[in-house]
């Protein structure tokens, strides 16, 4: 029973572990090898993994630890280029399929933000934000502490509101 | 932050999270009515988060490279995939008619985004988001029933109307939570619902810039997913889930009816 993993549950989770590997390596095919090497690495450990528990949790964490393996050195010098680069290494994404004209030009600026955070604060934002895991699961994916998760956090939300030029009452309007 | 104030950071981010326990919640609710600067800190907060789904969520409808659902298989099925076709080709299956209908619907989002409120596209977009969030077993809403008064108030402003979370509990089914979701010009809300059989349902509430004329009962298929929807006093409803007909029916009405009571109620 706890031989296996349900891999049906593993192939719903893919879309997730994808759209995590771009966030990660900011490119497309880097990011499907690292879905690969994961669910290679879930399937050697899957006696590691608790029946019952968040496989979405667990396979994160698996991916985040591949990837830190691999790609610890190559994703630095990225993150040095992106500070300079008017486009951040999110730029190159993909487009989702007939956005609008002012949907794209959005999207493509949202992107080239996310991809000017530093790569700790991004992770932690798209897992909280986007994946909508429990803090709690977040440092254990990462490997930190909790306050290390709110901290990053709290910098990503606050980078990305300047970056936006957000500020405290314009958003009041929309919400009523 | 001052630090006389009773609020961290980290309640105000569990808070936008839904990740706070209900009683802190609850003394953040009371808090923060008395700040507007911290009001409008959370919806800052909330708006990056809708932003950001909104950017990223396409992404998981995009269809799946063949190596990476093989990849996916137990190891000794991909050697001998005679043997386990038997059990693995269903899920197999349900997970690539999944993708597809998520797929056909971001196909179609521009054209959703542009004919706002007709009948055959709510219906649509009520089955793509109870296709996405219904199969979602950790995290299905964004608030649990358990603070249910604190949801629908929190939708309710964000909706800029007054919603109700019908009560289905006599048909069956228990309020699992609600959550915001993208609409057109607006954000709709959707409320899901669980039988003892872990089936769920869901309620999409959406209301757009447009008053249009109200509708009877209209039933779709979309992808497998039965979706009744009506438009009452300009406001949209679909009820989705993969019951027979004749069940969604009944619950539909169940769900009218009591709508409909509320409106004949009296306002406070």
């Amino acid at each position: 029973m706890s031989d296996t993993l349900p891999d049906p549950d593993l192939i719903a989770a893919l879309p997730r572990l994808r759209r995590y590997a771009r966030v990660l390596t900011g490119d497309l095919n880097r990011a499907d090898d690292l879905v690969q090497d994961t669910l290679t690495r879930a399937w050697a450990k899957r006696r590691l993994w608790r029946t019952g528990s968040d496989l979405r949790a667990w396979l994160f964490t698996i991916m985040h630890n591949v990837h830190i393996n691999q790609f610890s050195l190559r994703q630095r010098q990225f993150a040095e280029v992106s500070l300079d680069a008017d486009e951040g290494p999110l730029a190159a994404w993909d487009i989702p399929v007939r956005a609008t004209q002012s949907d794209r030009l959005e999207l493509v600026e949202l992107f080239a933000q996310i991809g000017r955070l530093p790569d700790e604060q991004r992770e932690v934002l798209l897992l909280a934000a986007v994946e909508e895991l429990r803090y709690q699961d977040i440092a254990q994916v990462l490997g930190v502490p909790i306050g290390t998760v709110m901290s990053r956090l709290n910098r990503a939300r606050e980078k990305l509101r300047r970056m936006t030029g957000g500020a405290y009452g314009a958003p009041l309007k929309v919400v009523k | 932050m001052k630090a006389q104030l009773p609020l961290t950071d980290d309640d105000l981010h569990a808070y936008a999270d839904g990740q706070l326990a209900p009683e802190r919640a609850a003394q953040v609710d009371a808090f923060i009515e008395r700040e507007p600067a911290l009001v409008a800190r959370l919806a800052d907060i909330r708006q990056q988060n809708a932003k950001l789904r909104d950017a990223l969520d396409p992404w998981l409808a995009e269809p799946l490279p063949r190596e990476l659902v093989d990849a996916a298989k137990p190891p000794r099925s991909r050697r001998d995939r005679g043997a386990s076709r038997g059990w693995l080709a269903p899920a197999l299956a349900a997970a690539a008619a999944l993708v597809l209908g998520i797929g056909l619907g971001w196909i179609f989002r521009g054209e959703v985004l542009q004919q706002a409120g007709t009948p055959i596209t709510f219906s649509r977009q009520a089955a793509i988001t109870h296709a996405l969030y219904a199969r979602d077993a950790n995290r299905p809403v964004e608030i649990w029933a358990s603070e249910e008064e604190k949801m629908v108030r929190w939708l309710s402003k964000r909706l800029s109307f007054q919603l109700h979370a019908p009560n289905l509990n006599d048909v069956g089914f228990a309020l699992v939570g609600g959550r915001l979701v993208a609409g057109n010009e607006k954000p709709g809300a959707m409320f899901m619902y669980e039988n003892a059989d872990k089936q769920r349902i869901s309620l999409l509430v959406r209301k757009d810039g447009e008053p249009t004329r109200e509708t009877a009962f209209r039933y779709a298929l979309e992808d497998g997913i039965g979706v009744f929807y009506w438009i009452d006093d300009s406001c949209g409803y679909a009820l989705s889930g993969n019951l027979d007909r004749a069940q969604l029916l009944s619950i539909a009405r169940v769900v009218y009816g009591q709508l409909a009571a509320l409106d004949a109620a009296p306002p406070k």
